[in-house]
């Protein structure tokens, strides 16, 4: 069995700072740490483990390549690294969602709407700002919830979101709104606590 | 739109921007927006911080291995700057004092190396290579009499079939010279051109390649992985 490693954000910083040296072996290491939670992620968009791999040898292809453009006073490494592969994600969901398999990736998508709230043992594995979001999300109604997260994990418009949920478009935009506010808050207080 | 003086308009499109619902025409023009806004463009990356942990409510999979020897293959074939150059971007100093660093650890390591107690009478200079965390991997042994070299891997990355060491002499100007390819081999004596050891080679490195060697004919093509300087032993020939 596999745990997360739950990386120490500094100790991921030095690694990126080594592979933008071309430091192969701090390189390695940040893939190691990193990997299973960037390759979760692209499995989760993805659906499907063959691109969920593609996406994740692109992105640490990308990594390599553009890690001394990372500015470490401008975003956490993980974030940094979470938006390489979402963003490849997407385009690649976007080129597949035009073939014939367009009902794998949709059921996948619904089934990962369940688990947006966590299980405590989940929670351990999470950073702080991951629990302090999960704790804010949790305090969202369950429906407005998942209108997010169904925006975030599966590149879906206002539109896509209404359509999957039989819903009015402005009922969609409404509460994509307001919960959005609502983390704001949420996430402003408990960081000023 | 009137965005300057909006604040929750700039907090609400910024957030939306990074959830992905900010779509089509609208996105665009946020781009071109933030092009020009330094402050807008903070207001997006801390909405990007925010949301983005929610990319950590997936439970982690370790991915297969083959994923990481893709990304190596790719970026051993296709990096556009080879391996090497970055000896030199005005590291070549910070190295050669970590190869002088490391030249107790290369002492050290005479007495494990040589099993024959007539080769230290022979040996010329040592170098010890090591990798970043100043771990030695191989030792290099001149003898300068006889013109041959002996490498001898004391812990190295393991190497599939399809992967070679490659060891190179590192001159203060120009390109780096090939001293030859160990595959399997845990030790190789090679010949000793008068340019791998000359007052101008400023380190050995030595760098991961597909079998066969480098199919870069100007250095690695692939990334390097350990380094150290010659050490003159006192003394000697």
């Amino acid at each position: 069995m596999t745990s997360a490693t739950q990386s120490d954000p500094a100790q991921l910083r030095a690694w990126l700072h080594g592979a933008a040296h071309r430091d192969r072996m701090a390189f390695r290491s940040l893939y190691d740490a990193s990997s299973p939670r960037l390759y979760g992620l692209a499995l989760r968009i993805l659906g499907r483990r063959e691109l969920a791999e593609e996406v994740v040898q692109e992105s640490f292809v990308a990594i390599w390549h553009h890690a001394g453009e990372y500015e470490s006073a401008l975003s956490a490494p993980m974030t940094w690294m979470t938006t390489i592969v979402r963003n490849r994600a997407f385009d690649l969901l976007r080129r597949t969602r035009n073939d014939a398999d367009t009902d794998t990736i949709d059921h996948a998508a619904l089934e990962s709407l369940a688990d947006v709230s966590m299980s405590p043992p989940d929670r351990l594995q999470m950073s702080s700002e991951a629990q302090a979001l999960a704790d804010c999300m949790g305090t969202l109604e369950e429906k407005h919830r998942e209108v997010v997260g169904m925006a975030f994990f599966h590149d879906l418009s206002h539109s896509d979101v209404a359509q999957k949920l039989a819903l009015p478009l402005g009922t969609v935009k409404t509460w994509i709104r307001r919960s959005l506010a609502r983390l704001h808050t949420c996430l402003g207080e408990r960081g000023a606590a | 739109m009137k965005l300057k003086d909006n604040e929750p308009l700039r907090e609400r499109l910024a957030a939306e921007y990074v959830l992905g619902t900010l779509r089509g025409r609208a996105r665009r023009r946020f781009e071109g927006l933030m092009h020009d806004d330094a402050a807008l463009r903070r207001t997006t990356r801390e909405w990007n911080e925010r949301l983005g942990a929610m990319a950590e409510f997936v439970p982690p999979v370790v991915p297969d291995k083959r994923v990481w020897r893709a990304i190596e293959n790719r970026l051993g074939v296709h990096a556009p700057a080879p391996a090497w150059q970055f000896w030199r971007h005005g590291a070549l100093a910070l190295w050669r004092t970590l190869g002088v660093a490391s030249s107790a650890m290369a002492a050290l390591l005479l007495v494990s190396v040589l099993r024959q107690p007539g080769d230290t009478a022979r040996m010329s200079d040592i170098a010890s290579l090591t990798d970043e965390q100043a771990r030695p991997a191989l030792v290099v042994t001149a003898d300068r009499t006889r013109g041959l070299m002996t490498v001898k891997v004391v812990s190295a990355v393991p190497l599939t079939a399809q992967q070679a060491l490659q060891l190179w002499a590192v001159p203060r100007a120009g390109k780096p010279r090939s001293l030859g390819v160990l595959g399997a081999n845990r030790a190789l004596t090679l010949p000793l051109p008068a340019d791998a050891i000359g007052a101008d080679v400023a380190l050995l490195a030595v760098s991961l390649e597909p079998k066969g060697g480098s199919t870069n004919p100007d250095g690695p093509s692939g990334p390097i992985l350990y380094k150290g300087a010659w050490i003159r032993l006192l003394g000697s020939g």
